[in-house]
């Protein structure tokens, strides 16, 4: 285990805040993509990088749960769950200082939420040519830009980033979340200076998926009141690439706060820098400049990279892209994961001869004399004869009775929908009974107020 | 297509639109004229619009319009280099005060038919500027909004001359988003650009590092719209308006970048005179080289290695020309003379002895022996008599005559004391000091610089001095803003706070300027200058300059490690060199006590001072830069318990003042009036 360049760490404790309408009850990871639950999509991801073992972050109260749905799944990798207590409200920082121990190299970090046929190695292999302290993946947003949100209308804000990336050397000056700034953004001028062109992107998505070296979670450990990654940890190690070592005699004519470092809080400290690597970097001849010594003298460099083009990416967190990524998961596939994997499960019953691009899970009655187009059937789920069901989700043991038609509708797990109803960007509660005959548009219908709307942004 | 074969390429070369910066030589005569190694700049840019394919030239002067009329006449006549097939028409007039009349006269004459350079007299480039106008007219089909192009060139970032922009354009279509000169005079930390440019487009590249040499391909909208917008007078005034308005105006600006083989610079001021005059010498702007017969169609000079160039006519003995160096013909150059980095102009006379170090002499001058000139210029038909030392981007004008053994450094000189245009002073106290009967010391302060109006409202009423030259032209200095000074207090927040940060960035600047101050000997009124702008910068209140101010000099490293650890040797020095400085914050009672406090905090932190707080706030009275009431109060303000120490040291004091106030009670009244 020790003897591997990169460990691979999965975040799977998120608890899904972000989609309460199709979430029920069942642990975020194990949302339904396709044949396979959430977070198959990064584990098969590791796989086909030649990753063996992964260490997985859940839920202590969830571990059962997803360890039975992913020995369900044909994954090859040894799982090494490491649990997290339940009742905490850790954040991604947290859980990754909660598993400190287990890290013992250099590391990636992937969310479970992330579905992407991109390869990984033009990150890795920046990480390593650089000696990077951070190198993150980059995808093109707009994934989703052509699905309509089913349920009642709301203001959809995607959450965006603004990315600055220095073009000649692709080091990542900052990130910050586009809501935080207020009308101006304010960019430092050692951030421009002798480092050439800056490119400010608003329209990136990060992939949450982070190659780290080994002591940055050993700094994570020491700075606890650090508690997302992304939100405040990312930043404060992208600040503090232009860290400069303090001096030894701190002559402090200029500070009136009196700042008292103590040089195991600074960074540096944990930046493993030996009179070898001064030598090598003095005795190099690589330099991207003809004034500054190599990388401005900076011993934390952050980088970024972006998908190319053909790849694609999108971060399960929120309806919309769930959405999305069941809807056009048959269209990309191929590219996700190669033939190998079956879109409709040898256990589904597949008996309607007018369909497209659908996915039937496991146990899925797809009875004859239907339409099915653009769409995916949960395990379990029954839709009988007489049914025209175009761009939607049937989550498990859910069932449909005749003759109705549904159109970019969730219909969540073990919910009905009784004969003649005819739903158009609808979302249909877990457990829900639609009536006989109910023509609805663009509602959430759902069992009382079993679950909040949590309006998050 | 057939159409567009008939369009010929016009040109808009704008004369004298940078007047202040080049006084008193733009007092005497046309800018434009100012001879750049020994060739008119306006010779540069007609050169330049010639190389670029331009057939029609459209010159546009406003205060000298008959001396540019006679010197396009001249060139013509004498088939200058640029006047091969182009033709050059020079318009204008004395109504014309910016350059935003000039855009809306020539939009009124409709002399403009189609897409035009514009380029300013200022402007030396040797640049094909013919792609960038076919990268315009495509734009401009495909966006009918298209107003301009504005062309930059990536420069280096240590050196400021007023013409480094910030600008933010989107990587798709090269449009402009956002525009921000840098300013010359001190340094920002931080840049605030609104979020709406990144938002509103996918990625937005931010250069930092480009110059500005006032070149742009302009649509026939482009007219108009000064036309329209009556309140442009600059051309920045016209790319600010279009990006606030743009979807009122509908009109967009597109950038081109030239690229790195190609020169361009803008001569607007003296520092940026030496610059562009050294990179000529050392042949960056070839063919723009002396050699290379700019201007007249023949060789005038010999090209020796270490980039002399001399004339065949110019008489050089026993000289040591060391490098870089331009002398035209018909001067003189007697034995035992030092010059390097200089240029000499036609028939000038240098005597024995002289040493001249990055000097700019026009045609005529006379240097008389043993003077030592360093970072200057000397305007046409002046003389420097025997054993002067000018230096420190002193500026002579035409015609003047310098005294034998006069020492000046940064100072502007006219001949005539006539020359200086009373309403330009705020305040209008005209103090001409004279140095002789044909030499006058003109005031270069003024209100603002006209050139760098772009929009820092919050420096009202700062005075400015002209740009000078220097020996060190990278003026901004390696401080790097290391995030690290502020970032270990707010790692919870990530918003860096700005307000501790700025106090102590203001203090060190105060004591990098008074340091500097202290160890040049440079002029109190120009450190206060600085340390006015500094203040500006970083928004301090009276109150917390005087109390820095004091502060700074303590911080001072004469004073904080003395020779010897004689606190008060340094001190002494110290303060008659900074005294004025000192003085002109220190002037109220409130103000007393402000430094006062100040000392207190030294106090805490050096005890050197510590020791000897009694003989400096003594030393203080004496000089009047504190009075007694003022001490008296401090000293009852001071805090038995945590201030001690200081109150035995100053008891003694306290006590004197006390009696020397009762004896001479009557005069203190007269005292306090003086």
């Amino acid at each position: 285990m020790t003897n591997a360049e990169f460990q691979a760490v999965v975040l799977a404790a998120g608890r899904g805040t972000r989609l309460p309408e199709v979430l029920g009850d069942a642990p975020k990871c194990l949302l339904p993509v396709g044949p396979y639950p959430l977070l198959w999509y990064p584990l098969n991801l590791l796989q086909q990088h030649n990753f063996s073992e992964v260490i997985v972050v859940v839920l202590e109260q969830e571990k059962l749960e997803i360890q039975s749905a992913m020995e369900n799944t044909p994954l090859k990798l040894k799982l090494d769950y490491a649990t997290i207590p339940g009742d905490s409200d850790f954040g991604t920082a947290d859980s990754l200082r909660y598993i400190y121990d287990k890290i013992k190299s250099d590391f990636l970090v992937i969310s479970c939420d992330l579905v992407s046929n991109v390869s990984l190695y033009p990150l890795i292999n920046k990480f390593r040519e650089h000696d990077a302290s951070l190198a993150l993946l980059l995808f093109p947003s707009g994934f989703e830009a052509d699905v309509v949100m089913p349920g009642p209308k709301t203001k959809h804000k995607p959450e965006r980033d603004v990315i600055g990336i220095h073009a000649a050397t692709q080091r990542l000056a900052f990130v910050s979340a586009a809501s935080d700034c207020e009308d101006t953004l304010n960019i430092q001028r050692h951030l421009l200076k002798n480092r050439g062109r800056l490119d400010v992107y608003s329209r990136l998505v990060d992939a949450h998926l982070y190659v780290l070296k080994k002591w940055v979670i050993d700094y994570l450990h020491r700075k606890e009141n650090i508690s997302t990654f992304k939100g405040e940890f990312l930043p404060h190690l992208i600040k503090k690439q232009h860290a400069k070592r303090p001096p030894k005699t701190v002559q402090d004519t200029t500070s009136e706060v009196g700042v008292v470092t103590k040089n195991e809080d600074h960074v540096l400290h944990y930046v493993p820098h030996t009179i070898l690597d001064q030598k090598i970097s003095q005795t190099s001849l690589f330099n991207q400049s003809l004034s500054h010594g190599p990388y401005h003298g900076d011993v934390v460099r952050c980088y970024a990279i972006q998908a190319p083009k053909d790849a694609f990416g999108v971060r399960v967190n929120n309806t919309l892209s769930f959405l999305a990524i069941n809807r056009k998961l048959s269209g990309i596939w191929n590219d996700l994961c190669g033939e190998s994997h079956p879109l409709i499960s040898p256990g589904a019953l597949v008996k309607s001869t007018q369909t497209k691009e659908i996915i039937a899970a496991d146990n899925a009655k797809l009875s004859e004399k239907t339409s099915l187009n653009f769409s995916v059937f949960g395990p379990n789920c029954v839709i009988n004869p007489k049914n025209i069901v175009n761009n939607s989700i049937i989550m498990s043991s859910a069932v449909v009775e005749e003759g109705c038609n549904i159109d970019n509708c969730i219909i969540g797990h073990r919910a009905q929908v009784k004969t003649g109803s005819v739903l158009k960007n609808c979302i249909i509660g877990p457990n829900y009974v639609v009536e006989e005959g109910t023509h609805s548009q663009a509602v959430h219908l759902s069992n009382a107020d079993q679950y909040m709307e949590i309006d998050i942004q | 297509m057939a159409q567009f074969e008939k369009e010929i390429v016009q040109a808009i070369l704008i004369a004298d639109n940078n007047v202040w910066n080049f006084k008193p030589l733009s007092d005497e005569g046309s800018t434009a004229l100012l001879p750049l190694v020994n060739v008119k700049m306006l010779d540069y840019a007609l050169i330049a619009l010639n190389r670029s394919g331009v057939e029609e030239v459209f010159v546009y002067a406003s205060l000298y319009l008959q001396d540019i009329r006679d010197h396009i006449k001249a060139g013509i006549a004498t088939y200058a280099s640029w006047s091969f097939k182009m033709t050059v028409h020079v318009i204008g007039g004395e109504g014309c005060r910016c350059f935003g009349d000039a855009m809306r006269d020539l939009d009124a004459k409709a002399l403009i038919r189609g897409n035009f350079i514009l380029l300013g007299a200022d402007t030396v480039t040797n640049a094909d500027l013919r792609p960038v106008l076919e990268q315009h007219k495509r734009q401009a089909k495909f966006d009918k909004g298209t107003a301009a192009t504005l062309v930059f060139k990536e420069c280096s970032n240590n050196v400021r001359t007023g013409n480094e922009v910030l600008i933010a354009v989107d990587r798709r279509n090269d449009r402009l988003h956002y525009h921000q000169r840098l300013r010359t005079h001190q340094k920002e930390s931080r840049y605030q650009i609104p979020l709406d440019v990144f938002l509103g487009n996918s990625c937005v590249a931010l250069h930092h590092n480009l110059l500005d040499p006032q070149i742009a391909i302009g649509s026939p909208s482009m007219l108009s719209l000064f036309s329209d917008n009556f309140d442009f007078q600059t051309r920045d005034d016209f790319v600010r308006g279009l990006l606030i308005n743009e979807e009122l105006l509908d009109s967009r600006i597109y950038v081109a970048l030239l690229p790195d083989t190609q020169y361009a610079h803008r001569v607007n001021n003296w520092p940026a005179y030496q610059l562009v005059s050294r990179d000529i010498i050392n042949r960056w702007a070839y063919p723009l080289v002396p050699d290379m017969g700019v201007y007249k169609l023949q060789q005038q000079y010999v090209f020796h290695k270490d980039n002399i160039y001399k004339s065949h006519e110019a008489f050089v003995s026993k000289v040591a020309l060391q490098e870089n160096v331009v002398i035209q013909a018909g001067s003189h150059v007697d034995s035992g003379a030092v010059i390097s980095d200089s240029v000499i102009g036609a028939n000038c006379r240098i005597g024995k002895n002289c040493r001249l170090n990055n000097v700019f002499l026009m045609a005529d001058v006379t240097v008389k022996d043993n003077c030592r000139l360093e970072h200057c210029v000397v305007g046409a038909g002046a003389t420097v008599n025997e054993d002067c030392e000018v230096s420190g981007g002193c500026v002579l004008g035409a015609a003047s005559e310098l005294p034998a053994k006069t020492k000046l450094t940064g100072t502007l000189v006219t001949s005539t004391p006539s020359t200086q245009k009373i309403d330009e002073l705020e305040g209008g106290e005209l103090e001409l000091e004279s140095l002789g009967p044909k030499a006058f010391i003109i005031s270069d302060l003024t209100t603002g610089d006209p050139e760098d109006s772009d929009g820092e409202d919050f420096l009202p009423q700062q005075m400015l001095s002209i740009p000078k030259m220097g020996d060190r032209l990278a003026l901004l200095d390696e401080i790097s803003y290391c995030s690290d000074l502020s970032d270990d207090d707010d790692d919870a927040s990530r918003a860096v706070t700005p307000l501790a940060d700025d106090t102590n960035i203001f203090l060190g600047e105060v004591i990098d300027s008074l340091t500097r101050g202290f160890r040049e000997k440079s002029n109190p009124d120009f450190l206060i200058l600085e340390i006015n702008s500094s203040r500006y910068a970083y928004n301090m209140s009276l109150k917390e300059v005087n109390f820095n101010v004091v502060k700074a000099i303590f911080g001072m490293q004469t004073i904080v490690e003395p020779a010897n650890n004689n606190v008060l040797v340094a001190f002494n020095a110290a303060f008659k060199q900074l005294g004025p400085v000192v003085s002109n914050y220190i002037k109220t009672e409130d103000a007393m006590l402000d430094c006062l406090k100040a000392l207190e905090d030294v106090c805490e932190e050096n005890p050197l001072v510590r020791e000897k707080i009694s003989q400096v706030v003594h030393y203080l009275y004496v000089k009047d830069f504190v009075s007694e009431d003022a001490i008296q109060t401090w000293y009852g303000q001071l805090e038995e318990q945590e201030h001690g120490h200081l109150r035995q040291r100053l008891a003694k004091l306290v006590e004197w003042l006390d009696q020397s106030s009762e004896k001479d009670d009557d005069d203190e009244d007269d005292e306090d009036e003086d």
